[in-house]
């Protein structure tokens, strides 16, 4: 066991040279009574015992050299010298903790985040012999939301039977956002996540119960007497406190009493990254239409592959079941155009892996993620740069102590690692703060890209993999700014640097290199950010053909399902709420805008095939023009008395007009649906965006009222949100006593979450941008403030020559303008490059727009023209006197 | 294998011997024991010694403790272990072939 104790020697080493130098204490007093017993006096007979035994320290030395690790021996001195050097140059150890801090901070927020959406496995066993379904029967409006990954029930069914033993299908439909109830006296609503499931969704996917059971085949809704819903652990802990007797309690949705058979294990929120489901509910237990409609295609369906099938084989599996749905499909599908139809025939089923889960939200943000990771590596570049210029300096200061070393004989290796060990202290504390940092940071990232409609909880957990990433993190960048510095510094011949003498052009060299870089990767920051921020302000300012604000938009419910009756209940509330002193205009529709419903179907002229492209088909009331400000060019608006008799009196905008007539004279005109049902136009509105500011205006049919059970009202009025909602529901309560007002916003709110992307996108970027940009400034003025004092003899002769202050400063710029100059440059060409590269990201605006680079030349050129101001003022002010006498 | 060839192999079996001769004894005592018992021909000096006495600790050759000596003072007193007893009959035997092999060629020389 010898390396163990070397190792306790190596750690304990103040006990072995205590040991060491009592041994050899002893054997020199030995020595000295010998000689004094030969009759010599005692200070002669010390004298010649030391000579006898030679130079102690090297003695002790090698000795000891013998007893203890030596490479961790020297590591830890190393380290003990790093740590004692930070210490006494407290700035500068701070100025390069500090910015790295930030950097690996930002890139390990980035990287939690990116790792828990996208990289993640599920939590269940064998996630990657998961697999999900999608089709190429995309149509070109679904295309554009991402389709083609959802099915209806019957084709489920169909699909299920066809794979057989080679996979075991389930089927689910999005989570959702709804109110929930416990089946108590006077329960409070509370909203939950939802998601309906197929009964074997569990066994599919292998999720094991934490208490009681999950859903199984029972749970159809045919042979099962009660309803079952399943609890989320998380949901479960939070809502019941983790009381085991909630088996049995009931819990009320859409009017509807389930009963809870069960909690599903901890750590399973579904197999949606981005949504934790609190409750699961068998689907076959909704609306029995659904499962024979084949219309209605919202599931999505995975399964779970037998031990030996492979994905292809699964896909070879079905695809006749499903070719021959699609035809059968086509061939029914009356007026549409032909093109349309051989695309649905010739569809085919594709298999996917689903080891990382379905998500739309990947779908949606995994390319802004990516962007922002390349943006926080830029950033981290940057304060590598930066930190390297500063251990440059450090070892200029150093210079006549390395010289001393090498002149002892260190090998260069020894001296690489002495210096590395420096880069590797500070790239570890920065590490460990950063790792700190972006445990905080992490989920506020979560938080800006969460709204109300959509919210987003990500599970970001401490694992290995954030900690090996961390960790590699934090080797890469001790390498790339420790090992440039360290190379010059120890190759560096000893005896100018022993001399004292000022011949340090390498030294120069390698600094400009460095600030060039720093230059280089905060222009592109600074491009970036002035990309991304053209793009918001762009988004931002379509008209969105309504006026926005003082709009309340808030759902309204109530526990009437007779919908002629929900209708009286509308058309009721409607005036009594308008008729309220400070209410400008109220109007109800089926659902909200940027709600991300819709009704979409395709259209016709009588006679004609039907249209290609499909249009929006919203219901609303009387006066929704009037509410929302969006004018009415031609005709009227839809009256109390119209309702769905054929023709169904209509509004059209103009992008439904001009697609559907090819013209603005439409009034009386008719037109059919894909379903048959004529319509006739009796008003003409200006155009206004419903779903999605990024495309043009929708094209837009309104239709008379029908409300659902919770449908939607807007509100224009001076009053804060919350004072309208009170006053709603004051007046739906005293119409209906069930009646019940949720989900209060702003129409102003709902607009701005549409640009989210661009707005998490322009906000960090630009934060990235700026941090970047100040690390560089520091840099660049730290350097000129070097070359000024370098130059000082120079600037005090000019001055004394008679150059006025002017022209110092002139030459002060001229450094400047050679330090940024090729730094500059290459900062341009990456920065088009980057932009040119993420331009699917911006909106309506082309990489090479000149406002972008404009602006971040414009920036750029304050940031740098600062950093030179006290340099150069400081050179301007150089007493000629003063710097001559410095001989 | 090479023979005993190096000083430094030698000294260890040199240490080793005179330990197992005198018994457990200080650095000290080695340095003088190899001296006399040589009859003044090899002289070790602290240098050497003290690096292989700890060497051979470190090997398992030899085990340190500290004693109150005669005089009253604490001393580091080396002893031979049973590998350390082992190991020097090995090198006693190489050295021996080593030896010998030098001694004939030079008989005939």
């Amino acid at each position: 066991m010898s390396w163990f104790t070397r190792f306790t020697h190596t750690l304990r080493s103040r006990r072995l040279d205590d040991e060491l130098r009592e041994e050899f204490d002893d054997h020199l007093a030995r020595r000295q009574e010998q000689f004094q017993s030969q009759g010599l006096p005692a200070d002669e007979a010390r004298r010649r015992a030391r000579q006898a035994f030679g130079n102690t320290t090297a003695l002790h030395e090698r000795t000891r050299d013998t007893r203890v690790w030596l490479a961790l021996a020297q590591t830890l001195d190393d380290i003990r010298y790093a740590l004692r050097g930070l210490r006494r140059n407290a700035v500068f150890a701070l100025t390069a903790i500090g910015s790295l801090t930030v950097a690996i901070a930002a890139i390990t927020a980035v990287y939690a985040v990116t790792d828990a959406a996208l990289f993640r496995p599920l939590p269940v066993p064998m996630p990657d012999r998961l697999v999900t379904l999608a089709s190429t029967d995309v149509s070109i409006d679904d295309a554009a939301r991402g389709g083609g990954q959802t099915f209806s029930y019957p084709m489920f069914e169909q699909l299920r039977a066809a794979a057989e033993s080679s996979a075991r299908l389930t089927l689910i439909d999005s989570p959702s956002r709804v109110e929930a109830q416990t089946a108590v006296p006077n329960a409070p609503y509370e909203e939950v996540i939802r998601q309906d499931v197929a009964p074997n969704f569990f066994q599919v996917v292998g999720v094991a119960p934490a208490l009681g059971r999950l859903l199984t085949d029972s749970d159809d809704g045919a042979r099962s007497s009660r309803p079952a819903v399943v609890l989320s652990y998380d949901y479960w802990a939070r809502r019941f406190g983790q009381d085991q007797g909630v088996l049995g309690q009931g819990i009320i949705l859409a009017g509807r009493t389930y009963f809870v058979v069960g909690v599903a294990r901890e750590g399973f929120f579904g197999v949606e990254p981005g949504k934790f489901v609190d409750l699961w509910l068998p689907v076959t237990l909704g609306d029995p239409g659904i499962l024979t409609n084949a219309d209605y295609r919202p599931f999505h369906l995975i399964g779970r592959l037998a031990p030996r099938a492979s994905a292809l084989a699964l896909a070879e599996r079905l695809q006749p079941v499903y070719a021959q749905a699609q035809h059968d499909r086509a061939a029914a599908a009356g007026g549409v155009p032909e093109a349309i139809r051989s695309h649905i025939r010739d569809a085919k089923i594709l298999v996917h892996g689903g080891a990382n889960g379905v998500s739309a939200f990947r779908d949606t943000f995994s390319r802004p993620l990516w962007v922002l990771l390349a943006i926080a590596s830029g950033l981290l570049l940057v304060a590598c740069a930066n930190v390297a210029s500063l251990l440059l300096a450090r070892a200029t200061a150093r210079a006549p102590e390395i010289a001393l070393r090498v002149s002892l004989g260190a090998p260069r290796g020894r001296l690489m690692k002495h210096l590395l060990t420096e880069s590797a202290v500070i790239a570890a504390l920065a590490s460990i703060l950063g790792s700190a940092l972006a445990y905080a940071a992490a989920p506020a990232l979560v938080g800006l890209v969460s709204t109300r409609a959509n919210p987003i909880r990500v599970h970001l957990a401490l694992d290995w993999h954030l900690l090996g990433f961390t960790i590699g993190l934090c080797w890469l960048s001790t390498l790339f700014f420790g090992w440039l510095p360290a190379w010059q510094a120890s190759g560096a011949a000893p005896m100018p640097a022993l001399r004292r003498s000022k011949g340090q052009g390498g030294r120069l060299r390698l600094s400009r290199m460095f600030v060039g870089a720093q230059i280089a990767f905060a222009f592109c920051l600074v491009t970036a950010g002035s990309a991304f921020f053209f793009s918001l302000r762009n988004l931002a300012t379509v008209p969105t053909g309504f006026d926005a604000n003082g709009v309340t938009v808030l759902t309204i419910s109530n526990g009437e399902r007779q919908w002629n009756r929900q209708l009286a209940f509308v058309q009721r509330i409607q005036p009594t709420v308008a008729a309220l002193p400070q209410i400008q205009g109220v109007s109800t529709a089926w659902t909200s805008l940027f709600s991300g419903a819709g009704r979409a179907q395709r259209v016709a002229l009588p006679g004609q095939p039907l249209s290609v492209r499909q249009q929006t088909f919203y219901r609303v009331s009387p006066g929704h023009f009037a509410t929302l400000h969006t004018p009415l060019l031609q005709g009227r608006d839809l009256l109390v008395s119209d309702n769905d008799d054929e023709p169904v009196a209509t509004v059209v905008n103009v992008t439904f007009a001009a697609q559907l007539f090819g013209s603005d004279d439409v009034l009386g005109r008719e037109f059919v649906r894909d379903d048959g049902v004529r319509h006739r136009v009796v008003g003409l509105s200006a155009d206004s965006h419903y779903a999605d500011l990024r495309g043009g205006p929708e094209g837009i049919a309104y239709m008379p009222m029908k409300p659902p059970r919770a449908f939607t009202m807007y509100v224009r009025s001076t009053l804060p949100p919350a004072v309208v909602a009170g006053i709603v529901d004051r007046e739906g309560r005293a119409l209906e006593p069930s009646a019940r007002v949720s989900n209060v916003t702003t129409l102003e709110t709902l607009v701005t979450e549409t640009m989210l992307q661009e707005r998490l996108l322009a906000g960090l970027g630009s934060v990235v941008a700026v941090l970047g940009l100040g690390l560089a400034s520091v840099g660049l003025f730290g350097l000129l403030s070097y070359i000024v004092v370098r130059r000082t003899k120079e600037f005090g002769i000019r001055a004394a020559l008679g150059a006025g202050r002017g022209s110092l400063h002139g030459l002060v710029l001229k450094e400047l303008a050679g330090l940024v100059g090729g730094g500059l440059a290459l900062g341009i060409l990456s920065g088009l490059a980057a932009v040119h590269l993420a331009r699917a990201l911006l909106f309506d605006l082309a990489p090479q727009d000149p406002r972008i680079i404009g602006t971040a030349l414009g920036v750029f050129a304050l940031a740098t023209l600062a950093a030179a101001g006290l340099p150069a003022v400081r050179a301007g002010a150089i007493d000629p006197v003063v710097a001559l006498r410095d001989e | 294998m090479t023979p005993a060839q190096s000083p430094q192999i030698a000294l260890d079996m040199l240490v080793l011997a005179v330990l197992t001769h005198l018994g457990p004894s200080h650095g000290y005592g080695i340095t003088n024991a190899i001296q006399e018992l040589s009859r003044e021909a090899l002289r070790v000096d602290e240098g050497s010694l003290y690096p292989a006495l700890h060497r051979m600790a470190e090997a398992g050759w030899i085990s340190a403790t500290w004693t109150i000596t005669d005089n009253k003072r604490r001393a580091r007193v080396y002893r031979i272990t049973r590998t350390g007893a082992k190991h020097l009959s090995d090198e006693r035997a190489r050295w021996t072939s080593f030896s010998g092999g030098v001694a004939r060629i030079l008989r005939h020389a």
